[in-house]
């Protein structure tokens, strides 16, 4: 029954080591998929390349219906599983930061580390300034320590808030993406290019 | 055929089957049946009145007492130290953290001992443990404890030395009758403190960044 | 006869069968550890790591390290996200050793020079780094894994950041295209 680590059927170190298997899958995946290439990342806020929006929209599809069965067959108790907290301002402010981040950079987080895994030295820098970023927000943490904390929801699911059930919203996010998908093939048939 | 024709393929009728099934209840049982019986004919829930008073007076900070009657029942009267967690919000989330450890014996009562059963059950079935019931409830609390009876001249000592410290206890917790002498205390044969089980915490991990 | 020039393809995944492999990995995360992927947590251990080594005493007194250490207790560098993201580093690397995209550069837009490229790159993560403190999370951990389990504030994140990078996109679209 999972989560395995929580319902102490697999130790915390065991678990570590586990976390390191994962991400090598996850890193894996990413790099395969070319998201270690800034120019492909970015290409979808220009039209170019729309490889962001399917990998994202089909592996959260993914895990979404994954953790919804394995809830139903009983594998998996959906209420110890972390949901996401919601602090509005902080997650608005800080989204905004992170989009201008993005566009200027070409990179994410995760991503970053997959580039500068395989030689981008552009990608090594990203992570440098990724440093310097969090350090800087460390240091002068006071100064937005409230914008930090303000309106803490607690932990709600969209699906909650919609008022719907969480297999009805699936159903709801996986035909939104799949028409995502069609324009954006669509768009691409109209615009090749070289891959990046 | 295209790769997105072979993905919608796939993903929607598992859409539409996760959408049509009803929602997976979220708290499964994680006693049986089988085991509450059993828990509930051996009256392993039951705290005496004394282990409570003893518990109160000696300040021990392992006790809680959890009062589930109405609110305003409990502001009439409740005993020293208890919270108030009315039966009807008993499932509450803001209440998990009170159930889900093993460090304090959490301890229903109500007026007679219906209602705090069931509160016992039902946390009970969801698995907490250090969980007990105040036996008699209120009611036997102020028979014994607020206004005991003074035992037959013929009774032995142990039901003297009881009734010594129910006098004590009492006065200290607001009854009536002359503080005794703190020796009565330590004679008290009172049926032995419940045990704390360490229970590991079902702590949902930090994720998250 | 007319030449038809091709168009050059590096060798990458399908982009759906990328995604499914990657909600694999996302829901083994949920399984087995009862949390999704992340990053910016890691940086944010050696941050923090950083900080106590250096100045422990001044560390012992900020916010941000306290705040860390209320859901991290013992090592920092002792997290689920820390092992995770040194699997990443593996994981990129023989995903690039293994479809021969080893190579030291820096991917830059015809456009604009390799040194403005670092500038902008720097200028990128201290943004995103400095983000993603605010906001919980990053891509990976706030919007890929807050969608998968529904979370609301890992939905609002993302649409922050997408929404914010498309405004954006106008005013450095020379840098890309």
């Amino acid at each position: 029954m999972g989560p395995l680590v929580t319902n102490g059927i697999i130790s915390e170190n065991l678990n570590l080591f586990l976390a390191f298997i994962i991400g090598i899958g996850f890193g894996f995946v990413l790099e395969q998929s070319g998201f270690s290439s800034s120019r492909k990342l970015a290409g979808i806020f220009y039209g170019y390349d729309t490889v962001v929006l399917k990998v994202f929209f089909t592996g959260a599809i993914t895990c979404m219906l994954g953790l919804l069965f394995f809830s139903l067959f009983g594998w998996i108790d959906l209420s110890l599983v972390y949901v996401n907290p919601t602090y509005l301002t902080s997650a608005i402010v800080g989204g905004i930061i992170m989009g201008a981040g993005f566009i200027i950079g070409g990179y994410c987080p995760g991503t970053s580390v997959c580039g500068a895994a395989i030689g981008k030295l552009d990608g090594l820098i990203f992570v440098g300034g990724l440093f310097i970023g969090v350090l800087i927000f460390g240091l002068g943490y006071k100064l937005w320590e409230g914008l930090y904390m303000a309106k803490n929801l607690g932990s709600p699911k969209i699906s909650s808030v919609l008022g719907l059930s969480d297999g009805i919203f699936a159903l709801l996010l996986i035909l939104a993406a799949l028409a995502m998908f069609w324009v954006a093939e669509m768009a691409e048939k109209k615009f090749p290019r070289e891959e990046y | 055929m295209k790769p997105l024709k072979w993905l919608a393929l796939f993903i929607i009728p598992l859409g539409l089957v996760i959408a049509a099934v009803p929602q997976n209840t979220t708290k499964p049982y994680k006693l049986t049946a089988d085991q509450l019986l059993g828990e509930a004919n051996t009256r392993t829930q039951y705290v005496t009145p004394d282990a409570v008073a003893d518990m109160i007076v000696n300040k021990d900070p392992s006790l809680q007492l959890i009062d589930v009657r109405s609110q305003e029942e409990f502001e009439k009267f409740s005993l020293p130290g208890a919270m108030n967690i009315p039966l009807t919000d008993l499932l509450s989330d803001k209440y998990t953290d009170i159930f889900n450890q093993d460090v304090k014996m959490n301890v229903f009562y109500s007026n007679g001992t219906v209602t705090a059963n069931e509160a016992w059950m039902l946390t009970r079935q969801l698995g907490y443990s250090n969980i007990y019931v105040l036996e008699g409830g209120l009611n036997f609390w102020f028979d014994s404890i607020l206004n005991p009876q003074k035992p037959a001249s013929t009774s032995p000592d142990e039901e003297f030395a009881r009734y010594d410290f129910r006098k004590s206890a009492g006065a200290a917790l607001g009854g009536g009758g002359p503080i005794q002498a703190q020796t009565a205390q330590s004679q008290v044969a009172s049926s032995p403190k419940p045990a704390l089980t360490s229970a590991p915490k079902k702590k949902k991990v930090a994720g998250g960044c | 006869m007319t030449e038809t020039t091709e168009i050059k393809k590096t060798k990458y995944l399908n982009p759906y069968l990328g995604g499914v492999l990657l909600g694999l990995v996302l829901l083994s995360a949920n399984f087995i550890a009862g949390r999704g992927l992340g990053a910016s947590g890691a940086i944010k251990s050696v941050v923090v790591t950083g900080m106590t080594t250096v100045a422990p005493a001044a560390s012992a007194n900020s916010g941000f390290v306290k705040e860390f250490r209320q859901s991290h207790e013992g090592n920092p560098m002792k997290t689920w996200l820390v092992f995770e993201m040194l699997g990443v580093l593996v994981g990129g690397f023989l995903s690039g050793a293994i479809a021969g995209r080893l190579k030291l550069k820096v991917e830059h837009s015809p456009k604009i020079t390799s040194r403005k490229r670092l500038i902008l790159a720097l200028t990128g993560g201290v943004l995103f780094g400095f983000g993603s403190q605010l906001g919980r999370g990053c891509t990976s951990g706030s919007a890929l894994s807050g969608m998968a389990v529904l979370s609301l504030g890992g939905f609002i994140t993302m649409m922050a950041i997408f929404g914010t990078a498309f405004a954006l996109a106008y005013f450095f679209r020379k840098n890309w295209i």
